[in-house]
């Protein structure tokens, strides 16, 4: 059986359901804070214990990538999360919604990886979600943030989601925020329908010379450069 | 290689384990390797990649290969800083051709001083640059500033059993169809099939043995997989693990309890360690807003280059550094990563709108430049510290000089200029250089440690890369670099080692070795 090459590394111990279960109680820990329903002011920003799992190693499989982590974030987080990045990425005319291409999923696998960064981002998205709950029950008659609707979302995420207008004392949300949404965005650009948004054509072979650009693109340029009082390069 | 990012953990990017992706070549080396620690001296930064597999840094490099030229030989006598190369750019070219003809490499030949053309026939067609490469020539050459083909080790056509680009997978995946080139589908398979070669993969050489005569008997390694120590016999014995790495051998290998180490009676071993002056400029361009998509992938790397174009200015003495650098462009419709997003505000859809609309309107300008050997910078054993095998480690000790950073604040300031010719914004921070440089290592193209030079009192090889002090005893990695050029040193370093290993079959072939 082809393993990972994980527990042969030495680079720590294989988990096992012990630890895994371990690691589910502790994020479940964090859910009570959502459920105490302090009030705005009180609100607590606990950063979860890192976790400290392997990793995939120094020389993974590369035909079958798998994620030798488990998942951690519990369901209440991973319904606020996805609220949240469906707001961020709405569906729309044109564009599918974050949920809908995988974002939720993969920013669990991004907060359980057991590397530096992502603890890090784990540290400010889990107390997070709990902020956005807390928040929302607060405002909202006990309502969690995925159930508060969305003129109450829409109403919290505007005191957090502008660089320039963060309500004073959300600072440390407006952070939590601005990480979300760029994980949100690269998670959402990195998939297939991400691609397919942006018109990504790359990665796909073919036979003889680089083509170049087409005549199309090349026309294009041609009247930016004149526009500019530039010369298209011979 | 043609594996999508997103089918891999964390959409590939890069972590401890992979430092430059899930899907990069090297396995089992990076940054930091389990257990095989380096230190630092106090105050210095430097960081060290290795690569512990086979084929070396060859599975790791951009492939860019631009030719040494005849400023880049004779340093100090232009410029009287550092040291001359025991051989001029003439004595070279030749091993320049062959080793071009050999690898394969695409560009063009251009006349320019100090950026040497290839004999003819030598050189693959470059593949035709791409929308935003032509648009940066446009305001480039308006400004005096050439935007040229590239010189990159991949091949456009066919050559033996190694096939031409196919236009998709980064080059660092590794390219098992051969274009990219890299020593594992090439010279080692091409030795294997004669027969006459034994790969033994697994061995932490540690030290170079010495017999009674003073001649190089081989070398002692550990077996990884077993611990075991071995040995290894050899009539002739050639180092090319990597400059820190021969540098370390070296001086761990001590023959009579020579403390000096092998090869070292110049002082000469680990002193001179230079990397590539890096930094970065990026730029946001408006007029290339919604331009027209289509498949800008081409060859992953360089298409197009800005070459150092300042000599003139230079010799007259209007630059405030001294030595050269040169641009690599960045651009295009790029696979979408994981970063790239913080500069965004808001939410919704506009949010999403706007990625499209700046997608490939981005440019970034890649400084790489040359470093001057300083008394600062060098390697030396630590002896406090030893690795999982017992082996004692190396310790680094690096500083930059007012040169580098005087070459940053002018690339800096050239780079601005030439976004402001393009209409474009300038996105990344202005800070000092000391700030904007890169850390010593962090280039990847650290040489110097064993140079070479026409004296043994001042050097550790001889024009050959034979070691003055043991004549059957060759270094032919950058460790032989007397002076780190702004050109990467692969090319370089394959054609050196392609020389010595001629002269050192002549050798044999006469009975002298």
């Amino acid at each position: 059986m082809r393993h990972t090459l994980i527990d042969t590394k030495g680079a720590g111990p294989v988990v096992d359901r012990r630890t895994t279960l371990r690691w589910f109680a502790a994020a479940m820990a964090a859910a009570p804070l959502a459920a105490c329903g302090e009030s705005p002011g009180g609100f607590t920003w606990t950063p979860p214990e890192p976790l400290t799992g392997p990793g995939y190693g120094g020389d993974p499989d590369l035909l079958e990538p798998s994620v030798p982590w488990p998942l951690t974030l519990t369901r209440a987080e991973l319904a606020a999360l996805t609220a949240m990045v469906d707001l961020i990425l709405p569906a729309d005319d044109n564009a599918l919604a974050a949920s809908e291409v995988g974002v939720p999923a993969f920013l669990d696998e991004w907060v359980s990886a057991p590397y530096p960064a992502q603890q890090q981002d784990r540290a400010l998205i889990v107390p997070g979600l709990a902020w956005l709950d807390s928040e929302s029950m607060s405002r909202n008659n006990g309502a969690v943030f995925a159930s508060a609707g969305d003129a109450a979302q829409r109403a919290i995420l505007d005191d957090i989601a502008w660089r320039d207008r963060v309500k004073p004392g959300a600072e440390q949300a407006a952070e939590f925020f601005a990480r979300v949404r760029s994980l949100t965005m690269g998670a959402y650009f990195t998939s297939d329908d991400g691609w397919k948004y942006l018109g990504y054509l790359g990665n796909t072979p073919g036979t003889g010379d680089y083509p170049g650009p087409t005549p199309e693109a090349l026309a294009h340029l041609e009247g930016v450069l004149n526009s500019m009082g530039l010369e298209m390069p011979t | 290689m043609l594996n999508f990012n997103r089918d891999a953990p964390l959409r590939g990017v890069g972590t401890p384990d992979k430092d430059f992706g899930y899907y990069d070549a090297t396995v089992d080396g990076g940054w930091d390797i389990p257990d095989e620690p380096y230190t630092t001296a106090e105050g210095s930064n430097f960081m060290w990649w290795r690569s512990r597999m086979l084929g070396g840094r060859t599975n790791h490099w951009a492939r860019n290969s631009f030719r040494m030229g005849s400023y880049d030989f004779k340093p100090y006598s232009r410029d009287g800083l550092g040291v001359d190369w025991p051989v001029s750019y003439d004595d070279i070219a030749p091993w320049y051709d062959r080793t071009e003809t050999l690898v394969g490499v695409y560009g063009a030949n251009l006349g320019m001083p100090n950026h040497p053309d290839s004999g003819p026939g030598v050189l693959h067609e470059p593949p035709a640059m791409r929308i935003w490469e032509l648009y940066m020539k446009a305001g480039a050459e308006k400004l005096g500033i050439p935007v040229v083909p590239a010189r990159r080790a991949i091949l456009t056509r066919k050559v033996d059993e190694r096939d031409p680009c196919y236009w998709a997978s980064p080059c660092g995946r590794g390219c098992s169809i051969g274009a990219a080139f890299q020593t594992t589908t090439s010279l080692i398979p091409w030795a294997k099939a004669t027969g006459k070669l034994t790969v033994q993969t697994g061995a932490m050489v540690y030290e170079v043995m010495l017999d009674a005569a003073g001649k190089a008997s081989g070398v002692r390694y550990i077996d990884k997989a077993s611990g075991a120590h071995r040995e290894a016999k050899a009539r002739v014995v050639i180092l090319a693990a990597s400059s820190g790495e021969t540098a370390r051998i070296l001086l761990n290998s001590q023959p009579n309890g020579r403390s000096e180490g092998l090869a070292n009676s110049s002082g000469q071993v680990g002193r001179n360690l230079m990397d590539t002056v890096g930094s970065r400029v990026s730029a946001y361009v408006p007029a290339l807003e919604g331009r027209p998509i289509y498949n800008e992938s081409g060859a992953h790397g360089l298409h197009a280059y800005i070459p150092f174009w300042l000599y003139e200015e230079q010799a007259a003495g209007r630059l405030n550094f001294p030595r050269g650098y040169h641009v690599e462009i960045g651009g295009g419709f790029g696979e979408p990563g994981m970063g790239g997003y913080d500069g965004y505000d808001g939410y919704g859809s506009e949010l999403r709108l706007n990625v499209k609309k700046r997608y490939g309107a981005s440019l970034g300008f890649t400084q790489r430049g040359e470093m001057i050997p300083n008394a600062n910078s060098y390697c030396e054993i630590d002896t406090d510290t030893k690795d999982k095998f017992g082996i004692p480690v190396l310790k680094f000790s690096f500083a930059w000089s007012d040169h580098e950073l005087a070459q940053v604040d002018q690339f800096q300031s050239a780079m601005r200029e030439l976004i402001d010719q393009l209409g474009g914004e300038v996105t990344s921070e202005a800070r000092p250089a000391s700030e904007l440089i890169s850390t010593g290592g962090e280039i990847i193209h650290e040489v110097g440690t064993a140079r070479m030079g026409d004296s043994a009192d001042t050097s550790v090889v001889d024009r050959y890369n034979r070691a003055w002090d043991v004549d059957n005893l060759y270094l032919v990695d950058g460790s032989v670099f007397c002076s780190k050029a702004h050109k990467n040193p692969t090319l370089t370093i394959l054609a050196l080692s392609m020389r010595a290993s001629e002269h050192i079959a002549g050798r044999l072939r006469s009975g002298e070795l």
